[in-house]
């Protein structure tokens, strides 16, 4: 196909949302309708152009010499392209009915959509400044969506996230400047822009600036000391925190991450120098670092964003690596986590849609009253710790495989983290699960009398992603053959 | 084509005499004249651009009787004809967007006498850009230094007052230094045009005598200018003098005045003393530490600060400290950024102060945060161009602000001492940056029930015209700067 | 022919999950009536598979190298057979039992789904599967135990979770190694990772060995990680208790030898420091658990603390690396099985009948409960080792081997504990026995009168203290076939 779709595929969301608020709807059904098509077609278009690929390099602009604005689909870009085209519209649906308890819906869905855009623009660019502009982008776009409910909570979250985001931008930046002015190509190249004389000369800098830009990005992808903003962000409207921070904006951070190591600094440079070591420690400790806070933290949604900062830590495990098979294993948990996550995140907002319960121990006894919600809520539980025979398994098999593989004894230890990690994930997340199934004995359940499960608009994203845990977790070998072509180049 | 080189001249004297038409006329004729004037002058500039870029080539323009060495001279290349374009626009935008203050703010009866401020400052800005001799150059120093005073002084306030007070007794400090450097430059050369003077500096250098007379010249001519630009730690007088005026005169005088004297440095620095005697000097290490350090620490009071108007006067700071680390850097390409990060600068500097007037006023006329919020709601055109000016300013892609930064950082890895300090002085300050431009956007969007009235586009036209401009400036800078770049280094290239 | 292997493991697991998912039944008899079958249903699938199939069955990949694979050798077949005839036995005796507990639809439901993953787990063939049937283990027996919901049960029930996944994710470091160095995933006796790949990375190796042998050990109760078992077993329902405390734990035992004979080897771990530390670990846990049963006052917590010591009379005859002890070991599985079950029966029937929960209220009671009693007083006879009961049997086949081993210190420090922990046991179990049947002068015996249980729950006590004697007279058939079982692990010829 032409590979000016490529563009268009990153342009209808962005109009279509900006649009949104400036057409008088008479119904609100009518705006529902027309959201949902715009993404629904759009996410058919991404598909489409996933399946027919377009060779070609789109270039939108030119900046100042060989910098330009321009778009391809790559084999990394297919896989996180696919991913979001494949969440959003079911997000999109649930969000329709959880929205109906918040104000602002216009300009609510406005950026909503227009997110959805600018994330394809990340996963669409072809070369650094691309994704670095996507990526300024879409702290702004996102901002308002933090900042919805406009408490002072909300407006502090809100501040922090731009903070931090902007701050670690301008840290990725430095990395883009010697990317730009080193590299042998603009453009992505898996293995690396740079030649090893380049590199040779000047090592230790060249690796100290690949840290300072790993941290730049790391900050979306929520690593150790950054990532205070994450679980504050929460409180923004479930959809926005299920899609945006389990998955877009924080995938975003670790997908730029893997175009950072693989497509420009090169894997074979960075392996076994002192940054692999200082990363992989550092990715270690924010392992077990989330965990821990999340077993600490009582209220739900908290809870939960402290364990995707955990599990943003996994797949940046399998990137520090540094190896082919690292990648397979850090894209599987990309994918994995993203349904995983979602779930679990669309499980709480279901609970706080219906019941206005925000604490975890608010929901003795919840899983008689709203049966399908909590059962699904204990697959992503279960799949979250890695139970054999759900999709939480398999990417953390390959990930471990990778660092067997890697033969790098600090490794061994990322696999000790791991480990631990999965135990607390168990700790934090059946707890909730027990207290639902299993409250005390003489629990009245006069008390949540009014209890009940969602309408269809909210169960049915939650049942795709539950059967898709299932699925993935049983038949994996599809998802591990075409990441592992990804990261051979060879896709 | 002959007609074209004499416009620089005729520029020059067209903005002087308007200003003593302007004495004669009454407040709104005063006005007219001058926007014909900045008009004028401003297609002639463009003009004078156009002949140089086509030709590639700088002029020289005889002044008066005498020929070089002992007459006056006009020297004029693409740079500077683009500089007297980029300076004229500013000053039209600055004054339409705050034109309605100026009528309010400034007493009817002396409504002339700001805009004969403004014809002055005009020319004497068009001089600083064209002359090519130093004395020159000294006088016009002074009228900009006056004319600036009123621009201050004019609103009649306490406030004002002690800032004009203040700014006057700093600006002379940094004229008096600058004087008394081009004294001894004039001793040890004999020479007040540029182009001779800096054949005997290179005699000079050669030679190895007079070193230390020399480089105090340089550091005296150096430090005089920076404490008129107002670089760190020379800053003091700057937030009260941008922060009490009306705001034209503020978006004036950190968009084109201090610009002015930067660039009549960078003039200095490539046609006086010579760009390779200036880097071998050690004045660029000074230049290179006071800029980082005014990066950094004009961000941190711009954060401390709580009132709208001396949050952005404490953000010049901060953005003078880039440039002036552009020249530390000692490189080309060095030079190329800051240059463009003059013109950025302006465009993004007064673009905030116009619409943060427009902030204020449906507010109450209060400049204080609290009562900032959600004026972005009573003033949309305002807020728009508000945010737009921040993320200019915290360097997102698309606005100028990040070329600047890009072209910063790219001017910083070419240098081996200096990369790594500068690129985390460049990423901590676009942290900074964000935390009070990006506060203040989040304030603005805030919404609340506000005991404010709000003001709608269509009565304010001509302010959210102007404000359109600026946006459209912002964005052009942004987005199509290989040719700006391209200009400037072919510029640079004709200046020595 | 060989899917019917499938059937055993997926049948009662689709019954359970039926029965959960149906609506309450209007008569208990018809729920019963469906457990009932279900379960007679498995165990002659079961039976028939133990002994009818020898081929293996792949059920599908998890991911290319993965394969969901069920095949059944001799140690299977063992644990299987074992298992099915407990667990029926077991069953039968909650349909009388859980007439005073609530919710019994669920509590059967869950009985269904983990009797077909413990035959899942015995029938895997490969270590990837005994992992996954492993972990559904933990997940689908937990709801047995936080069955009556009170504080304490809740409280329990977590421990049990975080301490079995605990123990699960220790393994599994050590399951990942193995997977990938590893010549094969199939069970093979002497191990299947080449020697020299053990040697080159010998301390990973090493430590691997030592994480998958206390995490497995996790689930038989082994010294450290053993504090989850006497507050979890204890407050679940007697016959789940009993299965708990009888079959569970076992599958630790099972996914130990499992590891520890079919997959690194044992020639690998022979002398080395993990061996030593082994065997200390079940020492300790072997004098601790029975010193800690001696203590308490509380039956059902004394059986449990019971079982933390016996377990490791397995693990310790596993330990030894020798044909003879690891005989003894495989026996005591069996003994003990049979036992324990038995002995949590006896306390659920006294509950059941009487309520009373501790020790010092049971004076007397032989008066009113004659035959429970008794079977309590035999197969408490089998558990301390006295002849003529499996018990014995199997401890002395554990004794001989651990003397004629020869592992310095160990060979005689081994059944010098063996044997003051049987001591303790007698000391633990045998009063209630001596004040049950003697309770001294001007004791009121009248309130047990006429509380004999039904025949549905003396049958199980009958038939499980007549197998303990019945192996403790015959032992050798039995005997004959692990110590073959045995000597081919360990590779002998």
């Amino acid at each position: 196909m032409n590979a000016f779709y490529l563009f268009l595929a990153v342009l209808i969301p962005c109009v279509g949302g900006v649009l949104n608020p400036l057409i008088p709807w008479k119904k609100r059904s009518h705006m529902l309708i027309y959201l949902e098509t715009l993404v629904v077609v759009n996410s058919i278009l991404v598909w489409v152009l996933l399946l027919n690929r377009p060779e070609e390099i789109f270039t939108l602009v030119h900046f100042t010499g060989n910098l330009a604005i321009a778009f391809q689909l790559d084999g990394l870009g297919t896989v996180f392209a696919g991913l979001i085209s494949f969440l959003w519209p079911l997000a999109t649906l649930y969000s329709f009915e959880y929205m109906t308890k918040e104000k602002h819906e216009k300009t609510f869905f406005m950026f909503y959509t227009v997110t959805y855009g600018v994330t394809l623009g990340i996963s669409l660019a072809d070369n650094f400044l691309t994704m670095y502009c996507f990526y300024e982008l879409l702290t702004l776009v996102t901002l308002p969506l933090v900042m919805h409910t406009l408490t002072r909570e909300a407006i502090l979250a809100s501040r922090k996230y731009l903070y931090y985001s902007i701050g670690g931008a301008a840290f990725a930046f430095i990395g883009m400047i010697f990317l730009l002015t080193y590299g042998e190509s603009p453009d992505f190249i898996l293995g690396g822009v740079m030649s090893t004389a380049t590199l040779a000369e000047g090592k230790n800098t060249f690796l100290l600036i690949y840290v300072f830009s790993f941290f730049g990005f790391g900050v979306k992808a929520a690593i150790c000391p950054l990532n205070s903003w994450l679980p504050q962000a929460g409180v923004a409207p479930t959809p926005v925190t299920a899609l945006l921070h389990a998955v877009a904006v924080v995938k975003s951070g670790a997908f730029a991450i893997m175009r950072l190591t693989f497509y420009c600094f090169g894997v074979d440079f960075l392996r076994g120098t002192w940054a692999q070591y200082l990363l992989m420690g550092v990715v270690m400790f924010t392992i077990v670092y989330g965990c821990s806070m999340a077993v600490k933290e009582t209220h739900l949604k908290r809870r939960l964003a402290y364990s995707t900062i955990s599990n943003l830590s996994y797949i940046l495990f399998g990137v520090v690596l540094m190896t082919p098979l690292g990648l397979v294993g850090a894209l599987s948990h990309m994918i994995f986590h993203a349904f995983m996550k979602i779930c679990s995140f669309f499980c709480a907002g279901a609970i706080m849609h219906q019941t206005e319960r925000h604490y975890i121990h608010q929901l003795d006894g919840f899983a008689r009253k709203m049966p399908k919600v909590f059962a699904i809520f204990t697959v992503s539980a279960l799949a979250l710790m890695g139970v054999p025979g759900l999709c939480g398994f398999i990417s953390k098999w390959n990930l471990v495989s990778a660092a067997i593989e890697s033969q790098n004894p600090m490794a061994y230890f990322g696999i000790g983290a791991l480990l631990l990690s999965a135990l607390l994930t168990a700790i934090y997340m059946l707890t909730i699960v027990i207290r639902a199934y299993f409250p005390e004995k003489d629990f009245n359940y006069d008390t949540i009398a009014d209890v009940k499960d969602p309408n269809w608009m909210m169960l049915l994203p939650l049942t795709v992603f539950a059967v898709m845990i299932v699925v993935f977790g049983l038949c994996s070998m599809p998802v591990t053959e075409l990441l592992t072509a990804v990261a051979a180049g060879s896709f | 084509m002959e007609l074209i080189r004499n416009f620089p001249c005729l520029s020059i004297f067209m903005a002087m005499l308007s200003a003593i038409i302007s004495s004669a006329l009454k407040g709104n004729g005063a006005r007219r004249l001058n926007t014909f004037v900045v008009t004028a002058v401003g297609v002639m500039s463009a003009c004078v651009l156009y002949l140089t870029c086509t030709t590639g080539e700088s002029y020289v323009y005889k002044m008066g009787h005498f020929p070089a060495p002992i007459g006056n001279e006009i020297r004029f290349g693409s740079l500077e004809a683009g500089m007297a374009l980029f300076f004229c626009v500013i000053m039209l935008f600055s004054l339409n967007g705050g034109r309605k203050k100026i009528q309010i703010e400034i007493d009817p009866g002396k409504e002339n006498l700001y805009y004969i401020m403004v014809d002055l400052l005009l020319s004497s800005l068009l001089a600083l850009v064209y002359t090519n001799d130093l004395f020159t150059a000294y006088v016009f120093v002074e009228i900009n230094t006056i004319a600036a005073c009123g621009l201050i002084m004019i609103m009649e306030s306490g406030r004002a007052i002690e800032a004009a007070t203040r700014y006057m007794i700093m600006s002379l400090l940094g004229s008096g230094l600058f004087l008394i450097g081009l004294c001894m430059l004039y001793d040890m050369t004999g020479h007040l045009l540029m182009s001779y003077i800096q054949i005997s500096v290179r005699e000079i250098a050669e030679s190895g005598t007079y070193m230390i007379p020399l480089l105090v010249t340089i550091a005296l001519i150096v430090v005089g200018l920076a404490i008129k630009s107002a670089l760190f730690p020379f800053h003091a007088w700057l937030p009260d003098a941008y922060g009490y005026s009306t705001v034209s005169s503020a978006a004036m005088l950190s968009s084109l005045v201090s610009k002015g004297y930067i660039f009549l440095l960078i003039k200095i620095i490539y046609r006086v003393i010579g760009f390779d005697i200036f880097v071998n000097s050690k004045i660029i290490n000074v230049l290179f530490v006071f800029g980082l350090a005014g990066m950094i620490m004009g961000s941190m009071s711009a954060i401390r600060e709580n009132d709208i108007r001396r949050m952005i006067s404490y953000s010049s700071v901060a953005q003078i400290g880039y440039i002036y680390m552009g020249f530390g850097l000692g490189t080309t390409v060095g030079m190329v950024a800051s240059v463009f990060h003059i013109l950025s600068h302006a465009a993004t500097k007064s673009l905030l102060f116009v619409s943060g007037v427009g902030l204020t006023d449906v507010s109450g006329e209060k400049t204080q945060f609290i009562e900032l919020t959600g004026a972005a709601y009573r003033n949309v055109a305002a807020g728009l161009a508000f945010t737009v000016g921040s993320l200019s300013m915290v360097g997102i892609p698309l606005f100028s602000g990040f070329i600047s930064k890009l072209l910063f950082s790219q001017a910083a890895v070419q240098s081996n001492i200096k990369m790594l300090p500068t690129l985390i002085a460049l990423a901590v300050s676009t942290v900074l940056n964000a935390i009070y431009f990006m506060k203040t956007v989040i304030r603005i969007y805030t919404p609340i029930e506000s005991k404010y009235p709000s003001v709608s586009i269509k009565k304010n036209r001509l302010y959210a015209f102007t404000l359109l401009c600026f946006v459209m400036l912002n964005v052009a800078l942004g987005m199509c700067s290989q040719p700006i770049t391209d200009w400037i280094t072919q510029g640079l290239s004709v200046f020595a | 022919m060989e899917y019917i292997l499938l059937v055993p493991v997926f049948f009662p697991i689709l019954a359970g999950i039926v029965l959960l998912l149906k609506k309450e039944y209007q008569k208990r008899s018809s729920m019963l009536l469906y457990v009932g079958t279900a379960l007679v249903i498995t165990g002659v699938f079961a039976v028939y598979g133990i002994f009818g199939i020898t081929e293996g069955v792949t059920l599908f990949h998890l991911t290319k190298t993965l394969p969901v694979y069920f095949e059944l050798d001799t140690l299977g077949r063992y644990f299987s057979l074992l298992f099915t005839i407990v667990w029926i036995l077991a069953g039968f005796f909650s349909f009388e039992y859980m007439k005073h507990e609530e919710r019994e639809k669920r509590y059967f439901g869950y009985y269904l789904i983990v009797f077909g993953v413990l035959l899942g787990l015995d029938f895997s063939g490969n270590l990837i599967t005994m992992y996954l049937f492993y972990e559904l283990m933990t997940l689908t027996s937990l709801p047995l135990v936080l069955h009556t919901q009170t504080r304490e049960a809740v409280m329990a029930g977590l421990r049990y979770l975080f301490f079995s996944f605990a123990g699960a994710y220790m393994a599994l470091f050590g399951v990942y190694f193995i997977c990938r160095y590893g010549t094969t995933l199939n069970f093979t006796a002497g191990g299947v990772i080449p020697a020299a790949v053990l040697q080159e990375n010998r301390t990973l190796f090493l430590v691997a060995v030592m994480f998958m042998i206390i995490g497995f050990g996790v689930k038989a109760g082994m010294f450290p990680l053993h504090a989850w078992l006497p507050a979890a077993h204890p407050v679940a329902p007697g016959p789940a208790s009993a299965v708990l405390s009888g079959i569970i734990v076992k599958a630790g035992v099972l996914a130990v030898i499992r590891v520890v004979y079919q997959m690194i080897g044992t020639d690998f771990i022979r002398g080395t420091w993990v061996q030593t530390a082994w065997m200390s670990l079940t020492l300790i846990t072997v004098f601790m658990g029975s010193m800690l049963a001696f203590r308490e006052p509380v039956l059902k917590k004394r059986l449990a603390y019971s079982t933390v010591s016996q377990l490791s009379y397995i693990l310790f005859g596993l330990s030894v690396l020798d044909a003879e002890a690891m005989t003894g070991a495989l026996l005591h599985v069996t003994a003990h099985a049979f036992i324990k079950v038995a002995l949590f029966l006896c306390a659920a029937a006294i509950i059941y009948q009487t309520g009373c929960k501790r020790v010092e209220d049971l004076k007397g009671i032989g008066k009113g409960m004659p035959v429970t009693l008794w079977c309590y007083t035999i197969v408490s006879l089998g558990l301390i080792g006295i002849p003529p009961t499996s018990g014995f049997a199997s401890k002395w086949s554990l004794a001989v081997g651990a003397l004629a081993s020869g592992v310095p210190v160990f060979s005689w420090l081994g059944p010098v504990v063996l044997l003051v922990s049987a001591l303790l046991t007698a000391g633990y179990l045998l009063p209630i026995t001596m004040q049950g049947f003697f309770p001294g002068e001007g004791y009121d015996a009248s309130r047990f009168e006429g509380k004999e249980p039904s025949y549905l729950m003396l049958a199980p006590l009958l038939i499980f203290a007549a197998l303990t004697v019945l192996i403790g007279l015959m032992p050798n058939g039995l005997t004959d076939r692990l110590f073959e079982f045995a000597a081919q692990a360990l590779q002998i010829v």
